[in-house]
């Protein structure tokens, strides 16, 4: 049985419930609000909260008042990037820590997992002095590699396959099946639902990523999506109608992703421990 | 034999992260001590640009600062995510969605966040004053006059759901059967939130803590969204010093060495706090 906090404690417990609720979500909904107003409503100094003539041209304003469109793009080649070589490369890592059996494993696994405890401020200068020798600011390698796998997603796997039967790794290397092979064949399927979890995080928390795009990028073309409103906002800053309708436009992959996962998202954070 | 070939498949499926690890990980960190050592000029410096950060009146600013911000993140951040958790943790209709959308902040992009509270609390444009004055009461000028009070109520907007989750897996691993025992003794529910849950729940509290701890020491993106680090250098955290020594006053040296000192923090932070786990566990 579940402890209840107090005798007819429900409609307290519900009272704080929805003004919580409403002070999370209402700020979120008055972007919307934000976005469709006029120029002149947006700037008068009395808040709307219902736009007398809805302003979805604010959006094409927008496009023609920078490149959004390329920021969405850089945006999502970056965090598409590196979602895909993590849903290769963690299983991958993971699965050799979980199943395994080497010399150096201990010390691998936990230099692996020290790698946590390293703020990104610590590698952020000497990866930039590199990769600005290689020429690679304002490139999509520039914004990709830094982040190509980590230590979260390796240890969410190693802890998913572990429970995983032994016997199904024997039964196949007896049937003669080569190491790979094995674990494309008959690891990898069983590991779809953690796939999905690490998969939509990872694209999630990439593409709001905010401060190695800052660095790696200098020219406008090259902005990401969260780099690019906020320089925007710097230039047109009476304008909170068009950086709402930014706002909006960089809202939308956590929009969908909560729609999918609303159901097991709660048990989704607490099995990876995600940051 | 065997054993020979696993541990050759293990390397050979190990290679790409070895490799990544070792590029992007551990030659910056060996490079940012190198660094640390050499100033402005590319002239070896020993522990100068050490030194010179405990003498730097901006550097010792931003990290008092900075430790106001994280305690006062600490306390409301972790008041809020567990009174959130313990009225959660009851069998409540509509407690799933409940939870999930406290947690959207926690997915949406600080971008977002920063601007859009920008807004709200302007106090030309903003909806915040125009609706305190519609119930009564005096607007402000949250970011002029309290500019880090606010960041840290936006933090704990931001964060709350986060807190509220890692404090939930906690509550599930406290027996019912100890509520029962205590209702039967006749302890009442604030009785038995001080003598059962709280204590309790101990070793989260901690983790909860060192977590956020080590994340507000690192904050970057949100005062540099809101304030720019202002007004003068009211909200300019350690990490903002940090970026602005590297990037404005291009002094690698000197960044490399503040960033050598934060790491140094969140290692002890992080060791003090697998040390408290291990504990917990035994």
């Amino acid at each position: 049985m579940r402890e209840r906090l107090f005798p007819g404690d429900r409609v307290a417990a519900y009272v704080v419930l929805v003004v919580l609720g409403l002070v999370t979500v209402l700020p979120l909904l008055y972007m919307i609000v934000l976005a469709l107003q006029s120029d002149g409503e947006v700037q008068s100094g009395d808040p709307v909260l219902w736009p007398d003539h809805l302003q979805w041209q604010n959006f094409s304003r927008l496009f023609e008042a920078a490149p959004f469109g390329r920021f969405f793009v850089n945006s999502f080649v970056m965090a598409g990037a590196i979602t895909v070589s993590h849903l290769i490369f963690d299983p991958l890592v993971g699965y050799v820590f979980a199943k395994l059996d080497f010399p150096g494993k201990r010390i691998a696994f936990v230099a692996v997992l020290s790698t946590l405890m390293v703020p990104f401020f610590v590698r952020m200068l000497p990866i930039y002095s590199i990769f600005a020798s290689l020429g690679w600011i304002d490139s999509y390698q520039g914004l990709i590699v830094p982040f190509l796998m980590d230590a979260y997603g390796i240890f969410l796997m190693r802890q998913f396959i572990r429970p995983l039967p032994d016997e199904l790794i024997e039964a196949a290397r007896v049937d003669g099946a080569g190491e790979f092979r094995i674990y494309l064949r008959v690891i990898l399927p069983q590991c779809k639902p953690a796939l999905a979890v690490l998969g939509l995080f990872t694209f999630v928390f990439q593409w709001n990523e905010f401060l190695w795009p800052l660095i790696a990028t200098s020219r406008t073309e090259m902005r990401t999506l969260p780099i690019g409103l906020t320089l925007f906002n710097q230039e047109y800053f009476t304008q909170w109608n068009l950086t709402a309708a930014g706002a909006l436009i960089l809202f939308v992959p956590t929009a969908i992703f909560f729609v999918i996962t609303q159901r097991f998202l709660v048990a989704g954070i607490a099995l990876s421990g995600l940051k | 034999m065997i054993r020979r070939r696993q541990a050759l498949t293990a390397w050979l499926f190990l290679t790409p992260a070895v490799l990544f690890f070792v590029l992007l990980f551990f030659l910056p960190i060996g490079n940012q001590l190198m660094t640390g050592l050499y100033d402005a000029d590319g002239v070896f410096a020993g522990l100068s640009n050490f030194s010179r950060a405990f003498r730097d009146p901006e550097v010792l600013h931003s990290f008092l600062i900075t430790l106001a911000y994280a305690a006062g993140t600490l306390v409301v951040g972790t008041a809020v995510g567990l009174g959130l958790a313990v009225i959660l943790n009851q069998s409540l209709r509509g407690r799933t969605l409940f939870r999930s959308v406290l947690l959207i902040p926690y997915l949406t992009s600080v971008s977002i966040i920063g601007l859009l509270w920008r807004n709200i609390l302007d106090p030309q444009v903003g909806i915040l004053n125009r609706l305190l004055e519609a119930v009564g009461l005096p607007g402000q000028t949250w970011l002029s006059t309290h500019p880090l009070a606010t960041i840290v109520g936006i933090t704990v907007w931001s964060g709350a759901g986060y807190t509220m989750v890692l404090f939930l897996a906690g509550l599930q691993g406290i027996p019912g059967l100890y509520y029962e025992a205590a209702r039967i003794d006749g302890a009442g529910p604030w009785r038995r939130f001080f003598a059962i849950t709280l204590p309790l729940l101990a070793p989260t509290t901690v983790f909860v803590s060192i977590i956020g701890l080590i994340g507000t020491l690192q904050q970057f993106a949100l005062p540099y969204i809101v304030t720019g680090g202002g007004p003068g250098n009211a909200t300019s955290l350690y990490a903002h010093r940090l970026f602005i020594v590297a990037f404005n006053d291009n002094d690698f040296g000197y960044a490399s060495a503040l960033s050598l000192l934060l790491l140094i923090v969140v290692l002890i932070l992080s060791l003090v706090q697998l040390r408290i786990g291990d504990r917990a566990d035994a």
